[in-house]
């Protein structure tokens, strides 16, 4: 499948009904000759929380830096709450954490929190408040006076999403909230997205799918610059071939069996996998509807006199969308 | 403005946060309390004695060395200031608050100038001071030479954090506004190989000229503030532009 060549991305898409707070209209961006991202277009409404997805260098950064405002796009437009993301007001509604968190190590964990609630105009007793509420919410309190450099990175990425936090912002942008961390601190931070998206509209993009799955409603897959897929985890997982994983005994020549099969309507493709219930034979078969194909595939086994020991319509995981979406896709960045 | 205090706190605290300001002034006030007292201003087309040499009351030769020494002091200060951000990334950071470019730069420049001032300061009060109790110190001139000393350690800051804008990391931004800020004062050595119109034109647009021609001397000249001002905010105006246009990269 040749997903990046597509003019539209597949999936069916969900119909969320809020404001959109975060849109990107053909952004477009290059760096020197490469082209980084590529007529990239998409909404994200009020508390929608969706994941943006793509291989190292497919250009979600570039895509968060535009819809951020840190960099202006070649073309199109990135637009916040209405406004476009290059004017100072846009940004007033956005908390963002940058890749790899950039922090000012030197400082004060509380010193740094108050200098970004001030810059972001906050002051007096709501900045005091913010700033508690943060330390509370990020799991940080008795940090306050710890420099930032001499914490772990699970709390640098504390601090991180506490400065992205801190003015109770709309709209949330994480790149990649959760690279690098240890499997406790992953959770962590999942749960806080999850929890955060009930009243916030957030773009997270990551590469720990499972956590996508569990907890975005919506998936963008990005790749070679374009979007090449947007919908729900299960739409997205539905759009990609579905699968039958028979396993057999006593079937006899299995490279007929598996000829016969191919022979079957709606049958595009028989593939032979290692054994794992201790059969003969395990075959994988791809198939456009599963339920057309069910009563054919038990009269051909009767017919071989195979025993049936394992049966399975196997959903694609949002792993294999992922690769299905972005195989082939050259990288766009150096 | 607020906004542009706390960015000017910020790098104050993190200037004085460090050893390295202490130290770097240390040094200069003791460097340059040993040039005034035993060296003099040997440099230059009219030398000037050292204090216990000449036994003139009057902080001249501290002063003329200000257009060099800053010029090596200010680029050390400076060089950090926008390279250390872009390689932290807290730059893209701050670019993503609702806060202007011209915001950040002004802060940084607040910062910058008041701990030059303050240097400066903590070198010119005690020299002044011994100076007045062995001789007869003309405080107006004194203090007119403070002042120009700062105006002109404002516009070298503007120039080098300009530089450091413009710079990939700190030891170059070092370099090149030292190469900047002592070529300036270098032009005003070599502009008498020129014709007499062209070397006064030249001479005319260093900061160094306009500074040794009246302030060092007391004279609270319109022009040369007027034309360090001038200098500054073409420098802040640049540096704004530089690091807005990163949004275009």
């Amino acid at each position: 499948m040749q997903a990046a060549s597509e003019s539209q991305p597949s999936g069916p898409k969900p119909q969320p009904t809020g404001e959109v707070l975060i849109e990107a209209k053909g952004l477009c961006k290059s760096f020197g000759p490469v082209v980084a991202v590529d007529q990239v277009s998409f909404q994200v409404r009020r508390g929608e929380l969706v994941g943006f997805l793509g291989p190292n260098g497919a250009g979600k950064s570039t895509t968060m830096r535009m819809l951020t405002g840190y960099l202006n796009p070649d073309g199109g437009e990135a637009v916040l709450g209405g406004i476009p993301a290059s004017k100072v007001e846009a940004r007033r509604i956005l908390g963002y954490l940058p890749e790899h968190t950039p922090l000012h190590r030197e400082m004060r964990v509380d010193r740094f929190l108050g200098l970004v609630a001030t810059l972001r105009g906050m002051r007096g007793a709501p900045r005091k408040d913010a700033m508690a509420r943060v330390l509370d919410s990020c799991d940080l309190a008795g940090y306050e006076t710890r420099r930032i450099h001499t914490l772990s990175k699970g709390y640098r990425q504390r601090v991180g999403l506490a400065q992205a936090l801190i003015s109770d912002p709309d709209v949330l942008v994480l790149d990649e909230p959760t690279s690098g961390l240890d499997p406790r601190e992953i959770v962590r931070v999942r749960d806080l997205v999850a929890r955060l998206a009930r009243d916030k509209t957030v773009l997270v993009s990551t590469h720990v799918l499972p956590e996508v799955e569990d907890v975005c409603q919506r998936v963008l897959i990005i790749a070679g610059g374009r979007l090449v897929a947007d919908g729900t985890p299960e739409a997205l997982a539905g759009s990609v071939g579905k699968r039958l994983v028979l396993e057999v005994n006593g079937a006899g020549d299995s490279a007929r069996l598996a000829e016969t099969l191919l022979a079957l309507d709606g049958v595009e493709e028989v593939a032979q996998v290692a054994s794992l219930r201790g059969g003969e034979l395990r075959l994988e078969v791809r198939v456009c509807d599963p339920l057309l194909v069910l009563e054919p595939l038990r009269t051909v086994l009767l017919e071989s006199g195979a025993t049936l020991l394992e049966l399975r319509h196997e959903l694609p995981t949002l792993e294999q969308v992922f690769m299905e979406h972005t195989a082939g896709v050259r990288e766009t960045q150096p | 403005m607020r906004q542009v205090l706390a960015i000017t706190g910020r790098e104050l605290r993190a200037a004085f946060e460090s050893p390295v300001a202490y130290a770097t002034i240390l040094i200069f006030v003791l460097v340059s309390a040993g040039l005034f007292y035993l060296v003099g201003m040997p440099i230059g087309g009219m030398p000037l004695p050292s204090l216990w040499e000449g036994g003139e009351a009057s902080l001249v030769v501290l002063l003329a060395w200000m257009p060099l020494s800053l010029g090596l002091l200010v680029p050390a200060l400076c060089m950090g200031s926008w390279t250390e951000e872009r390689r932290a990334g807290t730059e893209e950071l701050f670019l993503t608050f609702p806060l202007r470019a011209s915001q950040l730069v002004l802060g940084k420049f607040l910062a910058h100038t008041v701990i030059v001032s303050l240097l400066l300061l903590l070198t010119v009060l005690p020299i002044a001071w011994t100076v007045e109790t062995l001789g007869d110190l003309d405080r107006g001139t004194a203090l007119v030479g403070l002042l120009g000393a700062m105006l002109l350690g404002a516009a070298y800051v503007s120039l080098a954090l300009l530089v450091s804008a413009c710079a990939t990391d700190p030891l170059v931004a070092f370099l090149l506004s030292a190469l900047l800020l002592l070529g300036l004062w270098l032009v005003r050595m070599v502009v008498e190989l020129f014709p007499a119109d062209l070397a006064e034109s030249i001479d005319g647009l260093t900061p160094g000229a306009h500074f040794m021609g009246s302030a060092v001397r007391g004279v609270l000249d319109g022009g040369d503030v007027l034309y360090g001002l001038t200098l500054i905010c073409a420098a802040l105006l640049l540096n704004t532009w530089v690091v807005e246009g990163r949004r275009e990269r």
